[in-house]
């Protein structure tokens, strides 16, 4: 858990805050029965001007005057009890205590162990390596955690690891199956072991992304690859071309995938 | 750092609410009042730290910190700045943050502007907004989480839905939850007063404003949503029945009979069983919208999640609310019973009906609503509800109610006899028969709309008569009185509006070639073609559309078909509005030859039933802010 001094401050002027109000009580409003005297009172004088609009007769309105007065004696209770007087310094420490254990220890349960970008203490960014490592003994503790094993199979892939790399996808795999990106991700590592080449598990793992995620601009242009592969030219060209029209014209990706279908159109021609 | 910041703000919220159940309860029973007056500050501190989590989780959007999953999941770098930031409530997570803000900003309005409410029952009712915002609380921090971190960020987020970029976005939700949410607060009024087991007149007095000011925010809310649905959805439609928006009508349902009946029980003193329980109902039935949007039982254009965890926690949540407040109901029925008297023709029975229909049509709509879903959970086969059923069941339950609106502002309170109504009012029902007949001749022989007609005729007289006797004798016209004339007189509008439109619209799907005209209702539609075009977020096409009447031009509609980043298509309404009548115009699909097909629709008096719900809307207001709310207190 991190514990920062924005928490602490955050903590603290709360706590002043409400240590100021203990000290330096908020005056009372009416009371009870001084509330019902009043309102009925205005409940009376609304009754006359009903009486005057017409909208209620003589006879009725003596009744309802009457409930008026009968509902007022039932309602007023005159029993005001004594203020009893506390300690605001053992008050304020109580509530200064209580919030501060109490949101440390549920932020601790609810915050990411790992926070991305986040400056906690680390000046220096951790080698690949390192990270690596670092993901590796986090997941022994925490196997579930879908996010670290791809970002596990990630790294080892940026270390040329694939084989590894492999690995951590089917685990990430076996977690979450409908995850487009780590599907592609695991697509890639599986072709990079098989020469680049698209086919079998990795073919299997494209298509899986394409029935998920028919209009995915990256799914679309791995399936225009598969096909590529596959010798299917005019199918890469179709994945290919509703890619293009998906994208907007100044799409970081559009250069790499129109230079893809250049060659597949060339090799049309020819 | 500002996100962890904005998610231990939450965090803080939750310990708050904690503190704003406990100290002030230790307070009020054991008579320490320095602990009891806690209940403000505290309330004011979670409202505090609610609102920065609130606009951290706003920076993220606007500044594309895409570490943050559920900005990653609904935002991009090409998302224009006002759908950025109305993108903080576009999915689940977000949207119960701004539901939780919402209700810390009703519990603080609640405690700065109730000087006249004694100091005791404020607290307490301080104490039970604490209780909603702590489960509100919980369910956000603990299955819901905003501020969930991406261990790897991506370079560009995803896409807002592209049905919610748009200005719908930015005013719909917000308003709705004021309304939602804001029904916490008469229900925290009731629960309170049955807590503290004194039913008196202060509780009674109180409850009213609030529920007006929430009942005209769900309004206003319900309003826009369905002038939203009109333009973006590209079908012309207004309502749609969907379980969502029922989900939103039934509550509105049981406020409207709330602000009645508190009406009669402020004034009179009776109906107050009733009262209570259309509180503890009209909240309820807020969560039980919230369960069915946010559990997964539903599959619609509002529903959020999927996710059976969360659908668990709110129906606990839902449970306890209503299981713990319907206890305590049955626990202070003693002092409910007292009633006092009134005939059966009066004021009071005009009232008693109008709760009876309006429930009752909420239950017609519940029914409509839950029976699918209910078999289907059964796995007794997949059946699906829709517009013909509630037009069956709704509309003859609400023809009496609008009826009944018109005659019982004449009625008086405690005993009235139909005799004296019936000679106060005769020549001008005469006269509305008359008028009615006239419109048969020279407007229209649709028997609905006829209906429709009469109906409005009918309660526009009847208000005009008020408010001539009122002059006659000289009255003062207080913002209540004219607050009842402006939303009686709103829901007359609707009434003729909704019914003109669905009957009298004209609705064609055609092919259009370029040059080629097509007369609808006498105005002639003539397509210029379709243009490509780009835009930073998605690329589609605009149609090019001349309308004329008479040989004159009078409009130029460009309706659209977009293709968002993630490929969906979207289309977008060009509409020539007026108060008569709108001319909407839909671009449909590509055909061979440079064709397009095209729906156009004719839509006479759509615009009225929007006007109508403004005018609900701001005559609730007006009641709310009578002057009998403001006087000041002789002790």
């Amino acid at each position: 858990m991190i514990l920062s001094w924005q928490f602490v401050l955050m903590i603290v002027l709360s706590s002043l805050f409400l240590a100021w109000f203990l000290y330096r009580p908020i005056k009372a409003n009416l009371s009870d029965d001084d509330s019902n005297i009043s309102i009925n009172r205005q409940r009376q004088d609304e009754l006359e001007l009903d009486i005057s609009q017409g909208l209620i007769e003589k006879a009725q309105y003596q009744e309802a005057e009457e409930e008026i007065i009968r509902t007022l004696a039932s309602e007023l209770n005159n029993n005001e009890s004594k203020n009893i007087t506390i300690k605001p310094l053992i008050w304020s420490m109580m509530i200064f205590l209580f919030v501060g254990v109490l949101s440390l220890s549920v932020y601790s349960q609810l915050a990411p162990k790992i926070i991305p970008n986040a400056d906690n203490g680390i000046n220096e960014p951790l080698s690949m390596t390192e990270s690596i490592n670092k993901l590796e003994s986090y997941l022994i503790e925490n196997p579930e955690d879908f996010q670290a094993w791809k970002m596990l199979g990630l790294a080892q892939v940026g270390t040329g690891n694939v084989e590894k790399s492999i690995e951590s996808f089917e685990k990430a795999f076996l977690i979450n199956p409908n995850d487009i990106d780590l599907l592609l991700q695991y697509a890639s590592a599986i072709a990079a072991n098989q020469d680049g080449k698209f086919y079998g598990k990795s073919k299997i793992l494209i298509e899986k992304a394409l029935s998920l995620d028919p209009q995915s601009i990256q799914v679309l242009y791995f399936s225009g690859i598969v096909a590529a592969h596959e010798g299917n030219l005019d199918g890469a060209i179709e994945f290919w071309e509703k890619a293009l029209y998906l994208m907007s014209t100044d799409h970081p990706d559009r250069n790499i995938i129109e230079e893809a279908l250049g060659t597949v159109l060339n090799l049309q021609v020819k | 750092m500002l996100i962890e910041v904005g998610h231990f703000a939450l965090v803080l919220a939750l310990i708050f609410s904690i503190l704003l159940v406990v100290l002030p309860s230790i307070g009020l029973y054991q008579n320490k009042f320095s602990l009891a007056q806690l209940s403000k500050p505290l309330v004011w501190v979670q409202c505090f730290w609610i609102a920065v989590a609130f606009f951290v989780l706003m920076s993220a959007f606007l500044t594309n910190d895409f570490s943050v999953k559920y900005v990653a999941d609904n935002s991009n770098t090409q998302l224009p700045i006002l759908y950025k930031a109305s993108a903080v409530w576009g999915a689940h997570e977000g949207s119960l943050l701004l539901w939780v803000f919402v209700l810390s900003l009703w519990s603080v309005a609640v405690s700065l502007f109730s000087k006249r409410i004694p100091s005791d029952l404020l607290n307490q009712i301080l104490i039970v907004l604490g209780a909603l915002s702590f489960g509100f609380l919980l369910f956000l921090l603990f299955t819901s989480n905003p501020f969930e971190r991406l261990m790897l960020p991506p370079l560009d987020g995803r896409e807002l839905n592209p049905l919610l970029q748009d200005f719908g976005l930015a005013v719909h939700p917000p308003m709705l939850y004021m309304g939602y949410v804001g029904l916490a607060v008469p229900f925290a009024f009731v629960v309170s007063a049955l807590i503290r087991g004194q039913l008196d007149s202060t509780w009674l007095r109180w409850t009213r404003p609030w529920a007006l000011i929430s009942w005209a925010f769900l309004t206003v809310g319900i309003t826009l949503g369905s002038w939203w649905a009109y333009y973006e959805l590209g079908w012309g439609g207004w309502w749609f029945w969907d379980p969502v928006e029922n989900a939103s009508f039934m509550p509105w349902l049981v406020a409207t009979a709330l602000i009645h009946s508190l009406s009669v029980s402020e004034k009179r003193g009776a109906f107050k069983q009733w009262t209570v329980l259309l509180a503890i109902g009209g909240f309820s039935l807020s969560l039980l919208g919230t369960f069915l949007v946010r559990s997964g039982v539903l599959t619609s254009v509002h529903a959020f999640a999927t996710d059976p965890t969360r659908g668990l926690f709110i129906l606990i949540f839902l449970f306890i609310v209503i299981g713990g407040s319907l206890v305590l109901y049955s626990m202070r029925y003693n002092l409910l019973q007292k009633s006092n008297p009134f005939a059966l023709f009066s004021r009071e029975t005009g009232l008693l009906i109008n709760n009876i229909l309006l429930v009752t049509a909420m239950l017609s709509v519940l029914l409509g609503t839950l029976y699918p879903l209910i078999l289907d959970s059964l796995n007794l086969g997949k059946i699906s509800v829709g517009a013909p059923y509630f037009k069956a069941v709704f509309v003859p339950i609400m023809l009496p109610a609008v009826l009944a609106l018109a005659i019982f502002p004449f009625v008086r309170w405690k005993k009235d006899n139909f005799s004296r109504i019936s000679s106060l009012l005769r020549y001008d029902w005469i006269g509305i028969v008359l008028l009615t007949l006239l419109a048969r001749v020279v407007l229209t022989d649709n028997i609905y709309v006829l209906i429709a007609i009469g109906l409005f005729i009918w309660v526009t007289v009847h208000i005009m008569v008020l408010f001539i006797n009122r002059i006659r004798e000289k009255s003062k016209f207080s913002l209540a009185f004219m607050g009842m004339i402006i939303a009686h007189l709103g829901i007359a509008v609707f009434v003729l509006g909704a019914t003109v439109t669905t009957q009298l619209g004209i609705e064609k799907d055609i092919k259009m070639s370029i040059n080629e005209s097509q007369n609808i209702a006498g105005y002639d539609f003539i397509f210029n073609g379709v243009n490509r075009y780009e835009r930073d977020n998605y690329s589609g096409f605009m149609g090019d559309i001349n309308v004329y009447k008479a040989g004159k031009k009078i409009a130029q509609l460009s309706p659209e078909k977009r293709y968002y980043q993630s490929g969906m298509p979207m289309t977008e309404a060009a509409i020539d509005p007026s108060f008569t009548r709108d001319l909407y115009v839909a671009l449909g699909e590509e055909l061979a030859g440079g064709a397009w097909s095209v729906r156009v629709y004719y839509k006479p008096l759509v615009r009225w039933i929007w006007l109508g719900g403004l005018m609900i809307a701001i005559g609730a207001l007006f009641a709310a802010i009578d002057r009998r709310y403001f006087l000041r207190v002789k002790s």
